[in-house]
């Protein structure tokens, strides 16, 4: 068998086994993906929201955390040299909500900022909300409940964007669903990797614990959230509350976000690297999920380029000598196609994970699933996906380069 | 019940749905071999035919013109098949048989090559043997462009000549006793190479042309 059959089949296998591997959580947990434990105790929470040039969003985030069915113990805006008015916003706020504090602090990043914010917190929880994101009303009451298990560290709930007119921001709520889906399902065998900065409600100890966050990682999130699980905490997801966040709206700003979040996700590697195949869940499963995810992307990508690039050369050459010798470039032979075993298993592919989108839509009750946007999803496939194992390749190199910058 | 299990449970559904396609795939493929083996036997008895007409040409007074309309019309059919198992060789990539069938093809062409020489000596006929070798295997990028071009410039001249040309592909390097002999005879060194009535080899694009020459 050629090499590249080799690769073809060894890339199938493990789309299948990620597809079986969800599938079959989704078959025994189904009653259970909206599930959330009641309230038996009360618990303080302190909220902290880093702001770097908010003044667009601050105001609403604000507004939507106090508009939060369970009470808040405080609000901390760590407003982190913020060159517009998001201090001057804040301020105004706080005459109408007590309970909002506002840390003015020297641009020292996100991570900093929200160690600091720790420091100031006395709440036993403590969220932390990203300032262009907006908790749903039962967000914080619908997480509480899993901080009766000691051994919760972290909950999150189901984070959907809130600009979906645009193209871009509808390729992103499809990911966003999908993402939320997965990661609910992951939790049933404690393997969420991520809680992400939009909104994350930690136990105060346990951020104490692992020495709050990671001031050199890209992603903060993700690295508390390994950290948590080397640690030994367990992480939980809701579906049933979402936050809204804003999304990039243009490709550049898009396409950044997603290379800092590889970034992010290679400096966990690194970080970690010493555990790999070996502690608990953090060892067996997420280092190895995103150290595939990445080599498979990069690999894939190589692949991809020097097919890419065989084929044009190939072409050019053909076409070249086809027209010194005024022979034809095509011919009816060239119309008939032969479908390979790897093109029907492809399709296959692309079907189960066609319809595994279309159930994480459907399930999220998401109003993009409808006959006007089948052809978005399909777009999604085609067009969305494909251009992140570019993104990979482009944050390796700029993780190996050293260019880690936030921004 | 324990969810971690359903990790080992998910490798075991992959492993069962992976061999199901490539067994499903295997199958697929193999069908074709076996479309294939059925036009070689086809082939093969109707080459066969021919060549005991050739060996009895000395005993029996044959009817040349019909031999030679015979032999035109076999060299059409295994040309027309041979682009067809090109395509099904392209889209084969788990039944190595394939490999074999081609072999065998490659034989009955150079059988097929062969008798034609004799049919052509014997019967004084004005065709020409057009044999176009062309390596199967590990192709480098130049040459298999230039491949595709003598393949598409070939079946042109084909198409423009019909019946005066006898168009023989046959693969060089596929380690064939018979086939490397031929290669030694005509010193075929270089390919893909066009082997014009067993006298004259072209090999350049360039003078790929110059088959019209030969041929009027």
């Amino acid at each position: 068998m050629e090499f590249l059959s080799i690769v073809y089949l060894t890339y199938m296998f493990i789309a299948i086994y990620f597809l079986a591997f969800f599938i079959m959580l989704y078959i025994r947990n189904k009653n259970e993906l909206f599930y959330f434990p009641p309230i038996t105790k009360k618990y303080s929470i302190s909220v902290l929201v880093p702001a770097f040039n908010e003044e667009k969003t601050i105001s609403d985030t604000i507004e939507a955390i106090f508009a939060s069915e369970y009470p808040i113990e405080e609000l901390i805006v760590l407003n982190d040299g913020s060159k517009d008015n998001t201090g001057k916003i804040v301020e105004r706020l706080m005459k109408k909500y007590p309970k909002l504090k506002l840390l003015n602090k020297e641009n020292s990043g996100k991570a900093d900022s929200l160690n600091q914010g720790i420091k100031m917190a006395t709440g036993e929880l403590i969220a932390v909300v990203d300032a262009d994101s907006y908790p749903s009303k039962d967000s914080f009451r619908k997480l509480v409940g899993f901080f009766d298990d000691k051994k919760v560290g972290v909950a999150t709930s189901c984070i959907v964007p809130r600009n979906k007119s645009g193209f871009l921001e509808k390729m992103q709520v499809i990911e966003y669903n999908v993402i939320a889906f997965t990661r609910k399902l992951l939790g049933f065998v404690d393997a969420i990797y991520v809680t992400p900065g939009p909104l994350a409600l930690y136990r105060k100890s346990a951020l104490i614990k692992i020495g709050g966050f990671d001031k050199k990682n890209l992603t903060e999130d993700i690295e508390a959230t390994w950290h948590l699980v080397y640690a030994g905490y367990e992480r939980k997801m809701t579906l049933s509350s979402n936050v809204t966040t804003t999304v990039p709206t243009k490709f550049k700003a898009w396409f950044n976000q997603r290379k800092r979040w590889s970034i992010g996700g290679q400096q966990c590697i690194m970080k970690y690297k010493k555990h790999f195949l070996r502690r608990g869940m953090l060892g067996l499963f997420i280092l190895p999920f995103f150290v595939l995810q990445l080599s498979l992307g990069v690999f894939g990508m190589g692949i991809f380029l020097y097919l890419i690039g065989r084929k044009f050369l190939d072409k050019y050459l053909f076409v070249k000598y086809s027209i010194n010798l005024d022979s034809p470039i095509l011919t009816m032979n060239d119309l008939y196609i032969t479908p390979s075993v790897l093109n029907y298993l492809g399709i296959v592919l692309f079907l189960i994970g066609g319809l595994f989108t279309i159930l994480a839509l459907y399930i999220m009750k998401d109003s993009i699933l409808n006959k006007q946007n089948i052809f978005k999803i399909l777009f999604y496939f085609l067009l969305y996906l494909p251009i992140y194992p570019f993104i990979s390749v482009i944050a390796l190199y700029n993780y190996i380069k050293g260019n880690r910058k936030w921004r | 019940m324990n969810q971690k299990y359903v990790f080992l449970q998910a490798l075991i559904v992959t492993i069962i749905i992976f061999n199901v396609g490539v067994f499903l795939g295997y199958k697929l493929e193999g069908s074709r071999i076996n479309q294939i083996n059925d036009w070689y036997l086809e082939a093969d008895m109707e080459l066969l035919d021919q060549r005991i007409q050739t060996d009895a040409f000395d005993i029996i007074d044959f009817d040349c013109n019909a031999v030679i309309k015979e032999n035109i019309n076999f060299a059409d059919n295994i040309f027309e098949k041979a682009k067809v198992i090109q395509r099904y060789e392209d889209a084969n990539k788990i039944n190595s048989d394939i490999i074999l069938a081609h072999k065998r093809y490659d034989l009955l062409r150079t059988l097929f090559w062969i008798n034609s020489m004799r049919i052509k000596e014997k019967c004084q006929a004005n065709y020409h043997n057009i044999v176009y070798f062309y390596q199967y295997n590990n192709v480098p990028l130049e040459q298999d462009a230039k491949q595709a071009v003598f393949s598409n410039f070939l079946s042109k001249i084909k198409q423009e000549e019909g019946d005066k040309v006898m168009l023989i592909p046959i693969a060089a390097v596929n380690n064939l006793s018979a086939v490397n002999l031929l290669l030694e005879k005509y010193e075929i060194k270089e390919l893909p190479v066009v082997l014009i009535d067993e006298k004259t080899k072209l090999t350049d694009v360039q003078t790929l042309d110059d088959i019209r020459r030969y041929l009027n």
